[in-house]
């Protein structure tokens, strides 16, 4: 135990980054808020946070796996605004939240075989890929409307014994995530694959028999296959289709999972950290909110927050 | 895809900014669609809007020349329009709002460029961030409504035409003559080619590595300064939504002008053209009626296209 905790703060010796920190802002921020404010540490606002977490939480979850092979997908805001899309059509729910699952499957393999197959950077691809699928979903819902599936309003707001389904949601994620990150030959290959990366030797992994390109691929599509999976939560909290609902939750997430002392550059991250990162910004947020900060603003100390953390961050590559 | 390429006709062919050969099918497409509109007239109209666009990829290609990007340029353009339109200095003149523009644009460069090249943050994420927190400032001042009109002086000046041709157009013509002599002429037009090419390599032959990619990030916030006087020109009244696509539309026309991380065929006038090309897109739209969703997906799959095609030569 004592060892694992002193890793946190160990930067050199761990592959999992200096996740120790943000446990450590983590805990101090619950402390102040629960200690400065009466309403914070209520069982509705408790409760309340861990929904309002999910959505950035499983994202930041999804985009740790591209930026673990020292990628990064810009457009998985526009796949959640897609799925709050697809699901609030005219159609049965046995039909509408596989298509779901599968269309986003459908990017991520477009972006990984654009970035691997056809030497286009990662930034540009999903960028470019951003673009496209919000054109699609405003197509699709020029203003947000519709009625999203019973089944997926249910699972997202009901709760059982007194627990809200949201906690559940986050248990089964993380838990997928833990298994395949940290118990497959899959996540070990994406660790070797960044740390290849990160160290300016792109075929380090390739010599050791890793096929890095397929890893590379697969490891979009779980990124878009997760952020399909915020976009049904949040569909079932919104209960209907917004092309806008979305917007900018890649930067959220980038935020959370840097937070949370994955280095961007690839290699060197772990899923604890994100969980930690994403539970700080949703304790940022509901701190904020408490406190009436226009939410304006708020955005602009989120981007502050992300400039600060990657300015912190040293990596040996200049410029994208 | 390498075979067919290695024909040397085929590869001098491909060689060519796919901006030229866009630029030829959009123009073919409405002279079959509306043969009138191909008028100048009509088309200098259209060509004066995208004369903001086509300042700013200008700073543009510079930093994607030496392998970064900028995308902090909405976030500027909409700091300057509110400042001059919001009626927060009520008594500055044209010289004063210039002067700002520029203070505000070389400070956003100066703090990218720190960023970028000294602590060697992912330029995406660092213009993305001040680009966010500089709309979410303006946002915050506004209260997400919009500010005042602009001076009518500004519109008058955009407004004005020798003939055929707009001022906004000969201004940008101008612009784009001056970043072509300092790329073909000046020693820091060969430092930016030499860091662009292998930025290992310029720093082994005692190029400035780190200060050519500051001075292009300043130079790219200033000319965004610039395109943000232009763009408050071209509008009537101020708005908190204004300028924010163009920082992504100008990576479009840097890309298909045949510039992109550290390739640099294009030189200037590819992206200029590559620009252009964004003028007749909107005009073949318009023409046919597209919508803003079809507008977000042309715009995407251009971007794609051209990023692909460019990753092709690379073998």
């Amino acid at each position: 135990m004592i060892a694992l905790l002193r890793s946190g703060f160990n930067t050199r010796r761990s592959r999992h980054g200096l996740w120790g920190v943000p446990l450590v802002i983590g805990v101090a921020l619950s402390l102040l808020l629960a200690l400065t404010t009466d309403q914070f540490a209520t069982r509705e606002n408790l409760f309340n946070l861990a929904s309002q977490a999910m959505p950035l939480l499983i994202a930041a979850i999804g985009q740790l796996f591209v930026i673990l092979v020292g990628g990064l997908d810009l457009s998985i805001g526009s796949v959640i605004s897609f799925t709050t899309a697809i699901l609030s059509l005219e159609g049965p729910a046995i039909v509408l939240i596989p298509a779901v699952f599968v269309l986003a499957g459908l990017v991520g393999l477009i972006n990984g075989v654009v970035i691997t197959r056809l030497n286009v950077h990662p930034i540009i691809a999903t960028l470019a890929m951003q673009y496209i699928l919000l054109g699609i979903t405003r197509f699709l819902r020029p203003v947000s409307g519709g009625e999203v599936p019973g089944v997926v309003i249910a699972a997202v707001q009901g709760s059982l014994l007194g627990l809200p389904y949201a906690l559940l949601w986050g248990l089964i994620t993380v838990g997928i995530a833990a298994k395949v990150l940290y118990g497959s030959r899959f996540g070990l290959h994406l660790f070797g694959i960044g740390g290849g990366v990160a160290a300016g030797m792109e075929d380090a992994a390739r010599s050791y028999g890793v096929r890095v390109a397929r890893n590379i691929v697969l490891a979009y599509v779980a990124c878009s296959l997760f952020a399909a999976l915020a976009g049904v939560f949040l569909a079932g909290r919104i209960v209907s289709g917004d092309p806008n609902v979305g917007l900018l939750s890649e930067l959220d997430a980038i935020t959370a999972v840097a937070i949370g002392g994955t280095q961007l550059s690839g290699g060197v991250g772990s899923l604890h950290g994100t969980v930690l990162g994403a539970l700080i910004m949703a304790l940022l947020a509901n701190g904020m909110n408490m406190a009436n900060i226009s939410p304006f603003i708020q955005t602009a100390i989120k981007g502050g927050l992300l400039l600060a953390i990657v300015g912190l961050q040293s990596r040996k590559k200049m410029g994208l | 895809m390498a075979p067919l390429l290695s024909h040397p006709a085929l590869r001098r062919l491909a060689s060519v900014p796919p901006a030229y050969y866009l630029f030829g099918l959009l123009l073919l497409t409405l002279w079959l669609a509306r043969p009138n509109m191909l008028n100048p007239n009509v088309l200098g109209i259209f060509i004066r809007q995208v004369v903001p666009l086509g300042i700013l990829v200008l700073g543009q290609l510079l930093v994607m020349r030496v392998r970064s990007i900028d995308l902090s340029g909405g976030g500027v353009i909409l700091l300057i329009n509110y400042i001059i339109t919001s009626r927060t200095f009520p008594e500055a003149s044209g010289l004063t709002f210039a002067l700002m523009a520029l203070a505000i644009g070389g400070a956003v460069g100066l703090l990218n460029g720190y960023m970028v090249a000294k602590r060697r943050v992912s330029a995406v994420i660092v213009t993305l961030a001040v680009s966010i927190i500089l709309v979410g400032f303006v946002q915050f001042l506004s209260s997400g409504k919009p500010p005042g009109d602009v001076p009518k002086y500004m519109n008058d000046i955009f407004n004005i035409s020798f003939g055929v041709l707009p001022v906004p157009v000969l201004f940008w013509l101008v612009c784009t003559t001056i970043i072509w002599l300092i790329m073909q002429q000046s020693v820091y037009g060969r430092y930016v080619e030499a860091v662009g090419e292998n930025a290992d390599a310029a720093a082994f032959c005692g190029v400035p590595v780190e200060r050519t990619v500051m001075i292009a990030h300043v130079i790219a916030g200033l000319i965004a300064a610039v395109a943000a006087l232009v763009q408050t020109g071209s509008i009537a009244v101020g708005s908190v939504r204004v300028g924010l696509d163009l920082p992504i539309l100008a990576v479009a026309a840097t890309i298909l002008g045949g510039v992109a991380f550290g390739r640099g065929e294009g030189g200037v006038w590819g992206p200029f053209f590559g620009t252009l090309c964004f003028a007749l897109l909107f005009v073949v739209m318009t023409v046919f009626g597209t919508g803003e969703p079809g507008k977000l997906i042309a715009q995407g799959t251009i971007i794609m296209m051209a990023a692909i095609i460019y990753g092709q030569k690379r073998i």
